[in-house]
């Protein structure tokens, strides 16, 4: 391996498989085989949702297999239709190249020949419709697809104030024509291809040519391409362990959205969409941890607001990772606390250890999230007074919790929220726990040694070769003017250079 | 755009800002009794030398003085790509602080008499340190190289 493949190959990675591409069967020029083999294979007859429409055409038999539900049956109709109609007004007169008539009649815009049986049922179990005729060793596919879902909706967790309400979707075909229609770029590329053995998944890769570092998109593509799993049901999540190494940082290494314009605004800083069939979130990659702590509201905001905004926001997760441990190393070591701070630190005696209390109402909080994720809204109301009355005032009064370690497990509680990617929270409480624990169990050496073990961590990681705490470290004060401060939009001449865009200017300014 | 060279430089100054401010404030809760006023000592100043503004005066001293020692990185190390030598050369730093230059330094103790709390803080700052200032230059360098071929 090159300089440039410095990071971690997955060390359980599969072995590759080194068999061909299984044998393909042809399409036998006798429809009767053809409708054995397909019978057999489609389950046709014990599948109520598998089903064939036979016709007899211009002397000819004709199958078109379907799988209701998946195709469009209006379109399905119309395409017999005129079928129909070309039998009847061919009476007399036949045509000589059968196929090429019927293809020609065929009312749709999305027509293609297969060579092979195994083509043709892959698609039809897509959701498109395909015809085999007597005599003919080829099969027309058409693309009727009509998949059950839902509109594009805000994304629950990704709100803003101002700006589109729109939102990726669980179908592939409208997640991508959601971020072209906001990049109409020709040389916004939108590659697709199937994972999964037997689930067939599609995945898209979107990037746009010409801005994006072509050896990042073959690495993906490569990555993406050795997959050899049976289906992919957790979608994106699934696709995002085989492309990076998550090994066991906590951190995320790649960044979701459902927002097709945060999408489309990293396709144009040179980063690349891989969009998951059957999920409203898309992977965008490369990034880097200061990615995952802005958000698109910033960017509907005056320049100065959301510059403000931002700075809240950091000082909250960075208070969320050191309030509390070094709170509770001023209770266990009075000596470090500066003067002007000597209120600080429990009045009254408390009958359970500090840490104890801490530890407990962290634990608590985390079972109030988790309880409120698939809580029904109307048992939310109650889970939340029993959350309030539970920890809030009964516990102090009980004499388990003093009311200052609930002030300051509150504030660091209120960090994890704060911050805009869901993942990034779970890690920053995990860093924040283990700083606890190290702090409980070396004091002030431990708080000192656990953050530079922690932070050394963190500067290692890499991401397809980018380091994780760009620009912070590696320096580069341009880079991180731009994340410290969120500057106007005039004012930004470059890409950013950490995904190496081929074409580094963003803006000429005349 | 800025060169290599200006990158060196804003790598240094920040290094050099960035620690000392986190140096300072790590002094102020205790965690280390030498603060960044440390820079300070070898020279004859007023009393005003062991108030905050001694602190302040000596953040932007040792900021100033990290360019010097971001380009003593770059035409040493600079090819150097992980982080294990800006560690260790953030260890031989706060060897050369602690014991070479320790004569310099009439009010820095021996380190044989520091507190556990002070070595471990300012040994952590200066591994730091130099992990910023090595690994950003190394990264540079690189950088450099890449779009150079």
């Amino acid at each position: 391996m090159g300089k440039e493949r410095k990071w971690r190959w997955k060390k359980t990675k599969p072995p590759r498989e080194t068999k061909q591409e299984k044998e393909k069967m042809p399409i036998s020029t006798d429809l009767k085989e053809n409708e054995a083999i397909l019978k057999e294979r489609l389950g046709i007859g014990i599948n109520f949702d598998v089903g064939v429409r036979t016709l007899r055409l211009l002397d000819r038999d004709l199958h078109l297999y379907f799988v209701t539900g998946l195709c469009d049956m209006e379109y399905v109709i119309e395409l017999l239709k005129e079928l129909m109609r070309l039998e009847s007004n061919n009476r007399e007169d036949r045509p000589d190249d059968v196929m090429e008539t019927i293809e020609n009649h065929l009312t749709h815009v999305q027509v293609e020949y297969k060579d092979t049986l195994d083509d043709c049922i892959v698609e039809v179990l897509s959701g498109l419709v395909f015809i085999l005729v007597d005599g003919e060793s080829r099969g027309i596919v058409i693309d009727v697809r009509n998949y059950p879902g839902r509109g594009p909706e805000e994304p629950d967790n990704e709100k803003v104030i101002r700006g589109a309400r729109d939102g990726y979707t669980e179908n592939i075909i409208e997640s991508t024509a959601l971020t072209r229609r906001r990049i109409r770029d020709e040389r916004l590329r939108t590659e697709i291809m199937r994972i999964g053995d037997r689930s067939q998944t599609d995945v898209c890769l979107s990037y746009i040519d010409g801005i994006v570092d072509p050896e990042m998109v073959d690495i993906v593509r490569k990555e993406l391409e050795s997959i050899r799993i049976d289906g992919l049901p957790m979608a994106e999540k699934v696709v995002e362990e085989y492309i990076v190494d998550q090994g066991y940082t906590p951190f995320p290494l790649v960044r979701y959205t459902e927002r097709p314009d945060v999408a489309a605004a990293h396709l144009l800083e040179g980063h690349i969409l891989i969009i998951v069939d059957a999920s409203p979130s898309v992977i965008i990659t490369p990034t880097t941890l200061f990615h995952h702590v802005q958000h698109a509201e910033e960017y509907r905001q005056a320049p100065f607001i959301g510059t403000f905004i931002r700075w809240i926001r950091f000082f909250g997760i960075f208070a969320s990772i050191f309030i509390l441990p070094l709170w509770l190393l001023v209770v266990l070591e009075p000596q470090f606390l500066p003067d002007p701070f000597q209120y600080i630190g429990p009045s009254e005696d408390s009958n359970v250890s500090e840490f104890m209390q801490i530890f407990l109402a962290e634990i608590g909080i985390e079972l109030l999230r988790l309880a409120a994720i698939h809580t029904p809204t109307p048992l939310a109301t109650a889970l939340g007074l029993v959350a309030a009355l539970l920890i809030g005032e009964i516990a102090v009064e009980v004499g388990l919790f003093t009311s200052e370690v609930i002030l300051y497990v509150a504030l660091g509680a209120i960090g994890v929220f704060a911050t805009p990617s869901y993942e990034l929270g779970i890690a920053i409480k995990v860093m924040r726990l283990a700083l606890l624990i190290a702090v409980v169990s070396f004091g002030s050496a431990g708080f000192v040694i656990a953050t530079l073990i922690m932070f050394l961590l963190l500067v290692r990681l890499r991401v397809f070769n980018k380091p994780y705490l760009w620009p912070f470290l590696p320096f580069d004060a341009q880079s991180l003017w731009q994340i410290m401060v969120r500057t106007t939009v005039p004012s930004l001449r470059y890409r950013p250079r950490i995904v190496h865009p081929k074409d580094p200017i963003r803006q000429t300014s005349d | 755009m800025w060169s290599y060279h200006q990158r060196v430089a804003s790598i240094g100054f920040f290094g050099g800002f960035i620690w000392s401010m986190v140096g300072y404030a790590l002094f102020y809760l205790n965690f280390t009794s030498v603060g960044p006023a440390l820079a300070l000592d070898p020279w004859a100043l007023p009393d005003w030398k062991k108030t905050y503004i001694g602190h302040l005066v000596g953040i932007i001293f040792l900021s100033i003085l990290s360019i010097g020692v971001a380009f003593l990185y770059r035409y040493t190390l600079q090819k150097l790509s992980s982080i294990w030598p800006g560690v260790i050369f953030g260890v031989v730093l706060w060897g050369i602080v602690f014991y070479f230059f320790h004569p310099i330094f009439p009010s820095l103790k021996p380190v044989t008499e520091l507190d556990a709390d002070t070595i471990i803080t300012t040994l952590s700052l200066y591994i730091l340190y130099g992990v910023f200032i090595g690994y950003s230059i190394s990264f540079e360098y690189e950088e450099m190289e890449r779009s150079q071929s």
